[in-house]
């Protein structure tokens, strides 16, 4: 508690507000206490103020390494907006408040703790433990993964790495089950503009450039992008089902029918209760900027806005996009990829299920949660793609997390992201043991 | 002529010589309807023309000291005292007044001194050159609104050079800040000052002659205005990630609702003016244009409905003059790609007609958008004063039908504008406003010659045909009777 409340409290919002931060303080501070545990550090800066931190717990070499992975940095924030101050790590009701508390600042807190209770529990390794908690993994990858993969990769090359994007599902309170992330959809962006002739506002235009945008974007946001399922989400919602209630297994099974009669209705359900469930069932958009006019009384002749976008790792990205255009339909828009690298991300291969590190995780998810556990697609995109095109096996995990809170505004990036307290406490445990199966002497 | 421009005491008294002579001449006849030729008043409204033109008063960042000094100096030389109003510095407003005979309330004649800025970069002629070519006039202020300035000021001097008896007083307001800084010009004059300018009637800009292919098709009279109002829609809902769509995303709800806004057809709404403009429209017009102008005065919307619908996509400015209007012009929302921002805002700018019910209006606008996450509400604006249209059936009005029968041998539209002009405060104050203007050609538009241009300009002639008609509507106003 007290190593994640001190990084919570550090502001390392990427981009960085006032005063511009960036990950040093809290890399230079998990550089502290690892080295007073004797554990050797090294900082990897592409830029001054943004540090990679990388600390090595060395194995006897019978097996290749296991990385653990955490990003410093985290989101901006309106400050405004919280209740209790992003920086303040309040602890209030069983709850921590923070900018960070369940992205990512979390796991750095579980992978510190292991390394630390490795180091003092002397656990002999068959394999080397090597611990990065890197930058700019929320939108500047370029100093983060980027870097670390393109030009130290020695550093960090392992077989298998655990990092951010899984989680356990509690349900009123109660776990359900628990998410290992083995692939994961990609982000792109979609920028609509719309274009109209400018004008005086006391004269209505047809044309009207921000009307026109308006109109486009909640056609966007209403259309229902077709299904696409892949092994990871068939098998993820089928033992979802065998988990539930009768009633939301049907709902599970009904939503994976071909006929759209039966899948319609539980589907529609989905998105409005469980709206993470309802985007792993298909690529999936979120209109999140719209800007347009400058002066109450001029009509702009151009608005524009964006469109966050999560491809299913099998979607065609030039297919989906004339669809995208259908769905618009007005020759006065223009939808086009926000950058053109944002077209060319390959998909990555997914982890397997059969894998040491897979089965350890789902040990220690009985031991910790008793709880089945599901492989999944995360919606969200990772650092692990660029491990895994490196062919690093990747799991992704996580804290349990009240399913209730995404829709009342507790979830990451909001502006009450928060945890658990007890299921902090609980992640570091399991992260603890998950690693000591994996990587341990036999 | 010309040789005498240079000015001295000799000229202007041989020049009110001739003057009186006419003034004697034209009081004479009863009926005043012979046009003066008066070619003195042409090289000397010219001069005052180009005089105010030459003075850069633009607004940003607003000093309207330099077209006042000209103004007073002019007035004061032909023995009319005037009054200075100022709530700034280099803001004043100079009032100056004619008295007379106090058997009816005054007239006012308003002009505004200020202009809106310029590109210098983008004028063939400077700005603040008054050059003449090939028959126009060229600079900032040319229509917008020194014309009224230099019609103003000559008027003032002939009703005094040519001692023409008056019924009412005449007051001239050459007023600051109308180009955005109303603060200093009407609202101080109205608020503060409106003893010196208290009126029964007034003239100011805000109508014109359109001339089609240099032909007068009509006369526009501006009789009622719009009032500017803005609307501030919020949408609120969950932040998040964009990751993951919520039906709750405060942006989606904010786009639906500016597109309903935007397509809703506010209900046809019409009052005498605009219901005039359109019944004398339509007897100027081609056999289908006046079938089009005929058909939205009908309460059947079967019969209107395909001529608004026409409307709102070859000619909006008739639609908007139909109703109250809305126009989305602002969306500023989210400031990342991946996060789902919590609140988002857009302004609408709304037009009401003149006996719109505000909270009524703003009311429809809920229903329409009928969406619970989205608060719709009264933005803070510049807004204007409601005020009663003034009347088509007052001595000026038919005065002014009158004088544009006499000069330009065209009809007159009275027209409700759909921008707002400083005649709202007036009429607020229960002053009886028109607006009225020279005659320029509807092609100058497109091709970017209007006021507010880069190449603002006017044809000489026209602004010879104003100031002839501008003093005559004020002599008839306010002559005795």
């Amino acid at each position: 508690m007290r190593h994640f409340q001190t990084i919570v409290r550090m502001d390392t919002t990427d981009p960085p507000g006032t005063p511009p931060g960036g990950e040093k303080p809290v890399a230079e501070y998990l550089k502290q206490v690892l080295e007073k545990e004797g554990i050797p550090v090294q900082l990897f800066a592409l830029e001054p103020n943004r540090p990679n931190v990388v600390a090595r717990l060395k194995g006897n070499g019978k097996k290749r390494p296991l990385l653990l992975l955490g990003h410093t940095d985290t989101v901006n924030v309106d400050a405004k907006k919280w209740t209790y101050p992003p920086f303040s790590a309040e602890r209030k009701d069983g709850f921590i408040y923070g900018r960070g508390t369940i992205d990512d600042k979390d796991n750095v807190t579980g992978m510190l703790m292991t390394m630390l209770m490795l180091k003092r529990q002397n656990v002999p390794l068959d394999r080397d433990v090597i611990f990065l908690a890197e930058g700019g993994e929320e939108g500047t990858t370029r100093i983060g993964i980027q870097f670390m993969v393109n030009q130290h990769y020695d550093a960090i090359d392992a077989e298998y790495c655990y990092a951010e994007g899984g989680n356990v599902t509690r349900v009123n309170g109660q776990v359900k089950f628990a998410s290992v992330q083995t692939v994961e959809k990609i982000p792109r962006a979609i920028k609509i503009t719309a274009k109209g002739t400018a004008g005086h506002g006391s004269v209505p235009l047809e044309d009207n450039a921000v009307a026109h945008l308006g109109e486009a974007v909640g056609a966007i946001a209403a259309w229902t992008p077709p299904t696409r399922l892949n092994e990871t989400t068939a098998t993820y919602f089928k033992r979802l089902a065998s988990v539930s209630t009768p009633e939301e297994a049907a709902r599970y099974r009904d939503a994976l029918s071909p006929d759209p009669a039966v899948a319609g209705p539980a589907q529609q359900y989905l998105r409005k209760n469980e709206p993470r469930h309802w985007s792993m069932l298909r690529t999936s958009l979120s209109p999140t900027i719209i800007q347009g006019g400058y002066r109450s009384n001029v009509i702009p002749s151009e608005a524009t806005a964006n469109i966050d976008v999560r491809q299913t790792p099998d979607e065609d990205p030039a297919k989906f996009l004339e669809l995208v255009r259908q769905v618009v339909n007005d020759p006065q828009i223009m939808v086009e990829y926000a950058n053109a690298n944002s077209a060319n991300r390959p998909p990555t291969p997914a982890a397997r299920l059969d894998s040491d590190a897979y089965k350890a995780l789902e040990s220690m998810t009985t031991k910790h949660y008793n709880a089945i556990m599901l492989p999944t697609m995360s919606t969200g995109a990772t650092d692990m793609s660029y491990l895994r095109q490196k062919g690093m096996q990747c799991y992704g995990i996580g804290p349990a997390l009240d399913v209730e809170d995404g829709p009342k505004g507790f979830g990451a990036h909001s502006d009450q992201e928060r945890i658990v307290e007890a299921e902090l406490y609980r992640f570091v445990r399991f992260a603890y043991d998950a690693v000591v199966e994996v990587a341990r002497a036999r | 002529m010309r040789a005498n421009v240079t000015g001295t005491g000799t000229v202007t008294s041989n020049s009110m010589q001739i003057l009186r002579t006419v003034a004697v001449v034209m009081a004479a006849a009863a009926s005043l309807v012979a046009q003066g030729p008066a070619a003195p008043h042409e090289e000397e409204v010219m001069r005052h023309y180009q005089a105010v033109l030459r003075v850069d008063s633009t607004d940003p960042p607003g000093n309207e000291s330099g077209v006042v000094a000209y103004v007073k100096e002019q007035l004061e030389k032909e023995g009319i005292a005037t009054q200075i109003f100022q709530l700034e510095p280099n803001r004043p407003n100079l009032v100056a007044r004619l008295k007379g005979s106090g058997s009816r309330r005054p007239l006012l004649i308003m002009a505004h001194t200020d202009t809106v800025n310029v590109d210098p970069k983008k004028w063939t002629f400077p700005p603040f050159s008054a050059t003449r070519d090939g028959g126009y006039v060229y600079g900032r202020g040319a229509v917008d609104n020194k014309q009224d300035v230099a019609a103003g000021l000559m008027t003032m001097l002939r009703l005094k050079r040519e001692k023409v008896a008056l019924d009412r007083d005449v007051i001239f307001l050459a007023e600051a800040g109308e180009e955005g800084t109303t603060r200093v010009g009407i609202m101080y004059m109205a608020n503060q000052q409106f003893g010196a300018i208290d009126a029964e009637y007034c003239l100011a800009e805000g109508g014109g002659v359109t001339r089609v292919g240099g032909a007068v098709k009509y006369a526009s009279v501006a009789t009622t205005e719009k009032i500017p109002r803005a609307i501030e829609l919020t949408a609120r809902g969950p932040a998040g990630h964009g990751s993951i769509p919520l039906q709750s995303n405060a942006l989606t709800h904010l786009s639906s609702a500016v597109a309903a806004a935007a397509n809703w057809v506010p209900p046809i709404s019409l009052n005498e003016t605009t219901a005039a403009y359109f019944k004398r429209l339509a007897s100027i017009s081609t056999p289908e244009e006046a079938e089009r102008y005929r058909a939205v005065l009908s309460p059947d919307p079967t019969v209107a409905g395909p001529a608004d619908a026409f409307f709102r996509k070859e000619a909006p400015i008739y639609a908007s003059m139909l109703r109250s209007s809305i126009s989305p012009t602002i969306v500023q929302a989210g400031y990342r790609v991946n996060v789902i921002p919590s609140e988002v805002k857009a302004t609408l700018d709304v037009r009401t007609t003149p006996d719109q019910d505000p909270e009524q209006f703003l009311e429809m606008v809920r229903k329409v958008i009928n969406d619970p996450s989205v608060e719709v509400a009264w933005a803070a604006r510049d807004t204007r004063p409601n005020a009663a249209p003034a009347r088509l059936d007052s001595d000026v009005f038919r005065t002014i039908e009158a004088n544009v029968t006499k000069h330009y041998s065209t009809i007159v539209l009275p027209t409700m504008l759909t921008g707002a002009t400083d005649m709202a405060y007036l009429r607020a104050k229960g002053m009886q406003c028109y607006g009225i203007g020279p005659a320029t050609d509807i092609e100058d538009g497109p091709k970017g010659f209007w006021a507010h241009s880069d190449q603002e300009r006017i044809l000489e002639t026209e602004f010879q045909r104003y100031a002839r008609f501008y003093f005559d509507v004020v002599r008839d106003v306010a002559g005795r009777k």
